[in-house]
């Protein structure tokens, strides 16, 4: 009794204190289930209608994933519907890879959105699959796959393409310095079919944020920003910019087509392009994320490194 | 007894730089291991347990070796070994990598194998080093515990300030293939300062 009231007062502050933390939701109650992993600590809290992941880490909880019981389709976190906003760009729909599952919302989405898409997500952590379809309603089938394995050493293996890659593969509140570096985009670019994209998800408040937008960059010409409430998505393809124009017809025909939720040609119409990338590129060889991370800046700033799309 | 304080103070001196070095290079080793094998805890425990592997083999071999001939010049020759293997780990590390992931996977077998691949020889050469070091310093049985006390420490020193000063000032400063032939030119200078000083350490002119 004692140690749950513990956790508790431990989480609230950790609520307070977590400057950093990917998605800040506002996950709170008790705690149903905690697990250590090989890899992190798990928590998972349910409060009335909402159940939340988290990992927790230097006594701060970092939510992973959050949903709502009574409408579990719904994306309660901000910024993984603009993470939905991948399938708006590509030329087809064919298949999705998802490196960093949590609780499994994203791809649950998608997966219910896109009737004959395949869909693929690559978890580090078994048991936090484990955790997904147990408390998140994540169900897999034959065309919602998971693969226990890191997701760098997956692509690697693994050469089929995709037409659209999504990351969010936070431990905690940092990215593995390996899924951040040139040499780990330019892996992803080689298994992405023509016209595919990158989506990732990018914590804005430290200046690792400006490293990581470089560096998606320097392998992807083009790279749009969406400001997720907190966290920042940015989608990165080959080839030209595409008009703002272009964008909102494509995003209307998928819209048109298999009518999401989360209209994508509103999401699609707060778009940023990434014009003055100002961070470092991160390479296999030199990537001091944990340095970088350490400065703080100001969440808004990332502003000032986009345009207005044409 | 000049001499053979000088001599000490050599031997020490390179038991401190060695183990700085050779530390340096397990945490260098988490580098190039992370973008095949992925930054977990089977990754760590993979390292740490090629580098005792290493230690243990450097150290029987080492004894072996010393007890048969007291050479310094014949350990200097295996840390210039040791330090020429580090150097080229950049020239084959990729492809080398790349290979064991698809065809031995990213299992326990692929990892300690990639780990084995990049530490395994020249650290075991490089300790070699601490049983030579031990007995050239052995002047006397009545100090042995001593010499074995200060050969350890000092070289333990030299482990964790490389493990520290490696990991919270060097990678974040340098490029870990920069820092990779750091290191291996500073194993290959010991070991070359052994091997020109072999008379000197063996204390023949004393």
């Amino acid at each position: 009794m004692s140690r749950t009231w513990t956790s508790r007062r431990a989480f609230l502050a950790g609520l307070c204190a977590a400057p950093f933390a990917p998605p800040l939701a506002a996950a709170q109650g008790n705690l149903l289930e905690k697990r250590e992993s090989l890899y992190n600590n798990i928590f998972i809290f349910g409060d009335g209608d909402s159940v939340s992941m988290t990992f927790g880490q230097n006594k701060r909880y970092y939510t992973e994933s959050n949903m709502k019981l009574s409408d579990p389709g719904a994306l309660t976190v901000d910024y993984t519907r603009y993470m939905t906003l991948g399938i708006a760009y590509p030329p087809k729909l064919d298949r999705i890879m998802e490196i960093g599952l949590g609780g499994g919302r994203t791809v649950s989405y998608l997966n219910a959105v896109l009737p004959d898409t395949a869909i693929l997500t690559v978890e580090l952590d078994k048991d936090v699959v484990d955790l997904a379809k147990k408390h998140f309603k994540y169900k897999e089938t034959a065309r919602l796959r998971t693969v226990v394995s890191d997701g760098r050493a997956f692509l690697l293996k693994d050469t089929e393409k995709w037409d659209v890659i999504l990351i969010d593969a936070y431990r905690g509140p940092f990215v593995p310095f390996h899924l951040l570096t040139k040499e780990f985009y330019t892996l992803v670019k080689s298994r992405l079919n023509p016209g595919g994209v990158v989506v990732q998800n990018i914590e804005p408040s430290t200046m690792l944020f400006d490293s990581a937008t470089a560096t998606l960059n320097s392998v992807f010409p083009s790279v749009d920003l969406y400001d997720g409430g907190g966290n920042v998505v940015a989608v990165g393809h080959d080839g030209p910019q595409l008009t703002q124009a272009d964008l909102l017809a494509r995003a209307a025909k998928v819209q048109e087509r298999f009518k999401p939720r989360y209209n994508l040609t509103k999401l699609a119409s707060e778009r940023r392009v990434l014009s003055r990338p100002t961070g470092k590129i991160l390479t296999d060889d030199f990537a001091p994320v944990e340095t970088l991370r350490a400065i703080e800046k100001n969440n808004e700033k990332w502003k000032e490194q986009t345009e207005a799309p044409r | 007894m000049q001499h053979s304080f000088a001599r000490g103070i050599l031997l020490l001196v390179l038991a401190l730089v060695l183990g700085f070095a050779l530390m340096g290079f397990e945490m260098l080793g988490s580098r190039y291991l992370y973008p095949y094998f992925g930054g977990g805890i089977n990754t760590w425990a993979s390292l740490i347990a090629t580098v005792l592997v290493a230690l243990m083999l450097g150290y029987l071999i080492g004894g072996a070796l010393v007890d048969r001939t007291l050479s310094p010049r014949l350990c200097g020759g295996l840390l210039i070994v040791a330090g020429t293997y580090l150097l080229t780990i950049p020239l084959w590390v990729d492809p080398l990598f790349t290979w064991m992931l698809t065809s031995v996977g990213d299992g326990m077998a692929g990892i300690v194998l990639a780990a084995t691949a990049l530490l395994l020889l020249p650290l075991t050469l490089m300790s070699v080093f601490t049983p030579f070091a031990v007995r050239l310093l052995l002047v006397s049985v009545a100090f042995g515990g001593r010499i074995v006390s200060y050969v350890y420490g000092v070289s333990t020193i030299g482990n964790v300030l490389g493990t520290l000063i490696t990991t919270f000032v060097l990678v974040p400063s340098f490029g870990s293939r920069a820092l990779t032939m750091i290191f291996a030119a500073v194993t290959v200078m010991c070991g070359l300062v052994m091997v020109l000083s072999d008379r000197f350490l063996r204390g023949d002119d004393a």
